[in-house]
């Protein structure tokens, strides 16, 4: 147990962050504060762990205390399992860094009066309040805004959930494919005529996090200037509705609704519309039988022209049926058919290489492999940086985008083992003595 | 309505890339004046239309990206206009610019051109970033979900299925919320320092870690993920859990556990609806047997097919919802306009359109918090509506001198 803790330099130098977060939407908005020095504490229930210690999905081991963990119940680092005595658990897979990194871990029994009492304790000392549970854990604990806010007015109080601390819905339970396709995020994808094709992750618990990051950001700005902190009720489906202004006013205005036929236009565009505009099968599979794939979209005649060229069928574009942007949308199925008959045969990188250099937009779809493995844009801005980890060795994991002059983020070397840092928390932050945090263990308080 | 970024100008170079964060700073308080060509911004041109009708003041898209801003229309290619935006840059604490690398260089507005103003916070939101092999490829929002890796794992379980990128410029959201991130961070900074800085955000960096299991997967496990109709991506194929509903909705079915009472709710509502056939085994009321079949079996999984297609989507969700059960109701966007729980809390605003005659509902944005007021303060401009505003009363032009740059097309 470190005894001490220092902290890289950074802009966020002296900002203590009291953490409740688990899961994966709650703790990206404190994980984008690590990379500027804020210091976080991460608390975990006293006798569990937060389950990404284990797994990102599904995780083996929610909701119980104690459960000896082994390696049976996983397999990879990323499941935690694989250390060499096949019983110690390493509290600490590298998908639990990418989400705690630099953040410090401490355990708390809230439940009982002497823990809820320490985390009183720690909200008077903190700048912010971050959590993720749904509408009635906080409040049920005590801890309403109220009561935080009495406790130090000050502090920043985020709250994450799925619809907010208020209305009918605000017992309601979400994660990231509920919070999409209530808000409308899931139906606006997928192909004319399918079942919504929706987002193949949890959109929401990663942009909804990154908004979660982007709303502590802000709060701590008007703390700063004002004196006072704030009760932020981030609700994610009301996150996820504010990315769907323009439909909603379209409806507003010209009354027209998304559940029309035509709608969602699969990977062609509608506003504007434009075409060429669209996916195209290429030779060869990725490593489970998926066939490749690259995305081309002419936006401008000019384009359009260079695309016939490199196609080497330079007169389609004074053929009548394509001459102009307005033919080639309503040509569009005889359109993507030439398109799609001169991409099949190639290879889906030298279509994209080819296409930009003629000024044409075309991009790979890329997997996960081919981003961490072969992505020269990527590596060139060092997005995957290599972190050393005590126990599982070097890796990389995915870093952060916004890149400051003056202030440059960082990147620490793993996430906290499980409550590492109890004893600079209650012992050098809140002052117990050995005796005093002895005593609080055996009452399983910590 | 008090705002956290009440007090600030920014200086937005019109662009699609980067107008919600724009929106989001004058949501804020700010105060975002818009420079955009005198034949208006690409914004202003995308649709949807008032009434279809293509006009560069009644896009729709425009007026949801644009609340609040001001629009000045210069030609920003010419010398008098770059010397104009020099000018206003000087008195900014924001400047948000997505031109291609270089472009701002050739009429002296990069950033060494324009930082004796110590203060500004100079942000450029590109594709690419400001470097690296691919910083001049063209792209669009949905070559950035195929490039980024969202395409790959969305779409269909038929593998002979497109990967499928949603709508709703949806990588410029991501590349906008980190921008903001980093002005915000930036802001808080100068606070003491009293020293802006630059800032540069890559949509494609920002894009290429927001695909949650995907890259850790690949990076830990070796694992290359099926994509699945309506659900996450994984490793192992699974069943579908998208389900259709009595009335022609789906239902996203996915749940990470189903706990006693739960459970003995669920099946409760399926007798009801003469659907739960095998499920009333009590062997199923044994928490570890009904989640180990709802992951590898059928019976669960078929009891909850049947149930959720013998009932309406809106009883579904509310039901398995009062329940303790996550499922979610696929809604379209405007079908949340009904739901009382976001008009309980005040999610929608009126902001006023002469052009139309009345007030359109808006949505509020991410957040409830007076504290931070992000919500929409008033309609977007009209193009060049603020030109005079801006050039007379703030860089303290004659009017003749405006009316001449009109008159040479330079402003408008």
């Amino acid at each position: 147990m470190n005894a001490s803790v220092t902290l890289p330099k950074g802009i966020l130098n002296g900002v203590r962050i009291l953490d409740f977060t688990w899961k994966t939407v709650g703790p990206w908005a404190p994980r984008l504060l690590t990379h500027f020095g804020a210091e976080i504490i991460h608390v975990e229930r006293v006798g569990s762990w937060d389950d990404h210690r284990y797994a990102a999905h599904p995780s083996p081991i929610v909701g119980g205390p104690q459960k000896e963990f082994t390696s049976e119940q996983g397999t990879g680092p990323l499941h935690g399992g694989g250390h060499a005595d096949g019983k110690k658990p390493y509290y600490n897979t590298p998908y639990f860094t990418i989400l705690h990194h630099g953040k410090l871990a401490i355990s708390l029994n809230t439940r009982h009066p002497k823990g809820l009492a320490l985390a009183e304790r720690l909200i008077g000392i903190s700048d912010a309040v971050v959590e993720n549970f749904s509408g009635e854990v906080f409040p049920s604990w005590g801890l309403t805004w109220e009561r935080i806010h009495e406790i130090n007015p000050r502090v920043v109080y985020l709250s994450t959930s799925g619809f907010g601390h208020t209305g009918p819905y605000k017992a309601y339970r979400s994660f990231g494919p509920t919070a999409a396709a209530q808000s409308g995020l899931s139906l606006a994808s997928g192909l004319p005529g399918m079942p919504p094709a929706g987002w193949g992750f949890s959109y929401m618990d990663v942009m909804g996090g990154w908004m979660g990051g982007l709303a502590l950001v802000m709060g701590l700005l008007q703390a700063r200037k004002t004196g006072e902190g704030s009760y932020i009720d981030y609700a994610v489906t009301e996150g996820a509705m504010s990315l769907l202004g323009t439909y909603m006013l379209d409806f507003q205005v010209n009354g027209r609704t998304t559940r029309r036929p035509g709608f969602p236009p699969g990977n062609r565009a509608l506003w504007p519309a434009v075409a060429p505009h669209n996916t195209y099968r290429c030779s060869g599979k990725d490593r489970v039988g998926q066939d490749w794939w690259v995305f081309v979209a002419c936006e401008t005649q000019a384009q359009f022209e260079s695309l016939c060229r490199v196609m080497g069928q330079p007169d389609l574009s004074t053929d009548p049926r394509f001459a102009t942007n307005e033919a080639r949308v309503a040509n569009q199925d005889a359109l993507d058919a030439i398109v799609g008959r001169w991409i099949r045969p190639r290879r889906r990188y030298d279509v994209m290489r080819r296409c930009q250099e003629a000024g044409i937009i075309a991009a790979v779809v890329q997997s996960a492999e081919d981003r961490v493995e072969h992505d020269p844009q990527l590596k060139h801005r060092d997005m995957h940086p290599v972190v050393n980890h005590p126990e599982i060795g070097e890796f990389e994991y995915e870093g952060y985008p916004v890149k400051l002059s003056r202030t440059p983020a960082f990147v620490h070397g793993r996430g906290p083992l499980l409550r590492e840092h109890n004893r600079y928390v209650y012992g050098e932050l809140l002052g117990l003595s050995d005796e005093e945090m002895k005593s609080l263990e055996n009452d399983k308080v910590i | 309505m008090n705002g956290v970024y009440d007090g600030l100008t920014v200086v937005e170079l019109a662009d699609r890339r980067n107008q919600w964060a724009g929106k989001l700073l004058a949501d804020g308080g700010a105060r975002v004046i818009q420079i955009e060509p005198p034949a208006g911004g690409p914004g202003r041109w995308c649709g949807p239309f008032v009434d279809d009708t293509v006009d560069p003041d009644r896009c729709l898209d425009y007026w949801w990206y644009n609340t609040g801003k001001q629009s000045v229309a210069l030609d920003v290619g010419r010398p008098p206009a770059q010397d104009l935006l020099r000018r206003l840059l000087a008195g900014a604490d924001v400047f948000l610019e997505s031109t291609p690398p270089g472009t701002l260089r050739a009429y002296g507005l990069d950033h060494g051109s324009v930082s004796s103003n110590r203060a500004l916070i100079y942000t450029s939101l590109t594709d690419f970033g400001q470097d690296g092999p691919w910083r001049d490829y063209r792209m669009n929002d949905a070559a950035h979900l195929a490039l980024g890796g969202h395409m790959a794992s969305t779409g269909y379980s038929d593998p002979t299925l497109t990967p499928i990128g949603g709508q709703g410029h949806q990588a410029w959201h991501m590349g906008c919320v980190f921008a903001l991130h980093g002005i915000t961070l930036a802001l808080f900074d100068r606070m003491t320092t009293g020293e802006g800085q630059y800032i540069d955000v890559s949509i494609h960096d920002a894009c290429s870690i927001g695909t949650e299991s995907a890259v850790p997967e690949w990076l830990y496990n070796g694992a290359t993920l099926y994509r699945q109709t309506g659900m996450h991506a994984s490793a192992r194929r699974r069943a579908d859990l998208e389900l259709p509903t009595a009335d022609g909705m789906y239902v996203i079915a996915v749940n990470q556990t189903f706990g006693d009472r739960g459970w003995a709710k669920l099946i409760e509502w399926m007798e009801e609806k003469g659907v739960a056939g095998e499920l009333t085994d009590p062997k199923y009321r044994d928490e570890a047997v009904r989640m180990a079949d709802y992951r590898q079996g059928t019976a669960v999984l078929d009891g909850i097919r049947r149930l959720i297609a013998a009932c309406k989507g809106e009883e579904v969700f509310t039901r398995a919802q009062s329940y303790g059960i996550s499922w979610g109701l696929v809604r379209a966007p405007e079908e949340n306009y009904d739901v009382a729980h976001y008009q309980q809390r005040d999610f929608w605003r009126d902001v006023e359109h002469p052009e139309i005659g009345r007030a359109i509902r808006y949505p509020r944005g991410p957040f409830m918090c007076d504290a931070l007021g992000i919500a929409p303060r008033g309609r977007a401009p009209h193009l060049g509506e603020h030109t005079r505003l801006v050039l007379e009363g703030d860089l303290g032009l004659p009017a003749a001198q405006v009316d001449a740059l009109a008159a040479a097309g330079v402003v408008r």
